[in-house]
């Protein structure tokens, strides 16, 4: 059971610009139920303000070397 | 002839008592034979193993070979780039798709002499399968071909236990290389996050995706691991640092080694089979045997790892599909279109809280293993399901235990504990810190080579 009503996921599917058939609605809403646990489980109450993602912005990694490539 | 693991088939090359053409032959004949049934392949490349093979056997020839896996019979996943040949992702949406380059990874394995047997099956896209409404049938398992071989690597797994290839390349975002290796009883390594170059290599997930070996032995995973780990300037994760020799401690046994085992993770959070459990206990009573300590640890739980890991996964993968799930969104198989739709309902928030929270997984892991020289866990909870019984969301409802692994970037391998119920092979789990691939390998060998699981083949 998600804590989303089927219209709201309805409209967030719609709000991501995705053309999913109405049939279709119906089992993707039934597995949020399984993902809504694991957002709420990503969310510590008691985190540090200051924790920082994993991966963040390091100007070095970007600071141009002989030869380097970028593709984008 | 029997297929020869890749130590053995280096051996033989090195006295000239095979020819690499005579290997790729065995190979070919094997996939004539059985890939009917099996499916493991998408695309078969006879011209070009046969050409590798024999300049591989004129330097056979003129003693220049230029190491162990110059003449082995390999196959690369099919979401690895490859100069000329369609590289597919086993996805309507790249059918036909000729890359012009190399993955960094494949032209090394190719400049130490292997020859490419071809494109090995992958669920769509590395995530979508097993799938039956794609181009290609999903890959099956060769101990019981009515049963799942697990993914995304599954062409290699279901190639490799059927010696219809000696080794091949694969891919791990959240256990895309040891579950499918332990569900068809072979070898896989997931190496350190950035010792193997992800460029080239079709991405699912961008910060879990590890490119790694499979084959029969861990020994053999080994060898294809020295090839393939190497620095990358063109791909900013990749780490510059000397490989170290991955083979030199196999066969050192683990006498004096502290192996970490994390009973929450099997007890309660993610039950195994009987099976499964007997080949655990198996491993731990071999280890002990051989002089190892096992030491019971504390690790966050295993719904902790899942949840950051399944938030980033669909998170990344979404962000790289959005222009086609917006504009041909039925292209894709239906198991693929619906698992990353989900992550184009994330919001900015979640997936950043996800980043967070893998941050503190990683100190957190660290903590728990600081006492330990190795973690031992199973590597998936039973044998292979039947492949009609899959659940398009069953990756969201079990953790499995390779999840840990892919968060915090540690290199973790799975070898052959056994078989289960219906003779189908259960596995088990070996996972070191960054960069302690050597020692992981000698501790899976040191099991592995105490058992005699490898004298036995599907067919």
């Amino acid at each position: 059971m998600t804590k989303t009503p089927v219209e709201d996921f309805a409209a967030l599917i719609r709000r991501a610009g995705l053309p999913v058939q109405p049939v279709d609605i119906r089992q993707i809403y039934e597995a949020w139920a399984l993902v809504e646990p694991m957002l709420d489980r990503i969310r510590s109450p008691g985190r540090d303000r200051a924790a920082e993602p994993a991966h963040i912005f390091r100007a070095d990694i970007h600071a141009s070397r002989p030869g380097e490539t970028e593709t984008f | 002839m029997e297929t020869p693991t890749i130590a053995q088939a280096a051996a033989l090359i090195a006295a000239r008592a095979i020819s690499p053409v005579e290997l790729v032959g065995h190979c070919l004949s094997r996939i004539e034979a059985l890939d009917g049934a099996l499916h493991s392949f998408v695309t078969v490349t006879p011209e070009r193993a046969l050409e590798d093979a024999r300049a591989a056997e004129r330097r056979m020839m003129t003693s220049t070979l230029r190491g162990k896996l110059d003449g082995i019979p390999i196959a690369h996943k099919d979401i690895y780039c490859t100069r000329g040949i369609a590289t597919t992702a086993h996805s309507r949406l790249l059918q036909g798709a000729m890359p012009d380059e190399d993955a960094h990874t494949a032209m090394l394995l190719a400049q130490a002499g292997t020859s490419m047997l071809g494109k090995l099956a992958t669920h769509e896209f590395a995530l979508g399968g097993p799938s039956f409404d794609l181009p290609w049938p999903p890959a099956r398992n060769p101990w019981n071909i009515d049963h799942f071989t697990s993914g995304s690597s599954s062409g290699p797994a279901a190639a490799i236990a059927a010696g219809l290839a000696l080794g091949a390349t694969g891919s791990d975002t959240g256990g895309s290389i040891r579950e499918p290796a332990a569900l068809c009883g072979i070898a896989g390594l997931k190496p350190t996050y950035g010792l193997c170059s992800r460029r080239g290599i079709l991405p699912l997930a961008f910060s879990l995706d590890h490119p790694g070996p499979m084959a029969w032995t861990i020994e053999d995973c080994a060898l294809l691991l020295q090839a393939m780990a190497a620095h990358d300037p063109e791909d900013h994760t990749s780490i510059e640092r000397p490989a170290p020799d991955f083979s030199a401690a196999l066969g050192r046994g683990v006498k004096g080694l502290r192996i970490g085992v994390v009973s929450r993770w099997h007890d309660t959070d993610c039950p195994v089979s009987p099976g499964v459990q007997k080949g655990f206990d198996r491993a731990l009573a071999i280890w002990r045997d051989q002089g190892a300590e096992i030491v019971d640890i504390t690790m966050p739980s295993l719904f902790d790892y899942q949840a950051v890991c399944v938030i980033i996964m669909i998170g990344e993968a979404y962000a790289l599909h959005e222009p086609w799930m917006r504009s041909r969104l039925y292209d894709y198989g239906e198991l693929l279109r619906d698992r990353i739709l989900i992550g184009g309902l994330l919001s900015s928030s979640d997936y950043l809280q996800a980043l967070r929270r893998r941050r503190e997984l990683c100190v957190l892991t660290a903590k728990a293993a600081a006492d330990v020289d190795v973690i031992a866990t199973p590597a998936a909870p039973r044998e292979a399901a039947r492949i009609d019984s899959i659940s398009k969301w069953g990756f969201l409802a079990s953790p499995g235990f390779a999840k840990p692994f892919n968060v915090t970037g540690w290199p973790a391998a799975c070898v052959c504990s056994g078989f289960g119920e219906g003779g189908l092979p259960v596995s088990v789990q070996i996972a070191a810190k960054p960069f302690q691939e050597a020692l992981m390998l000698q501790v899976a060998s040191a099991f592995e080579a105490a058992t005699d699981f490898r004298s036995l083949r599907p067919c």
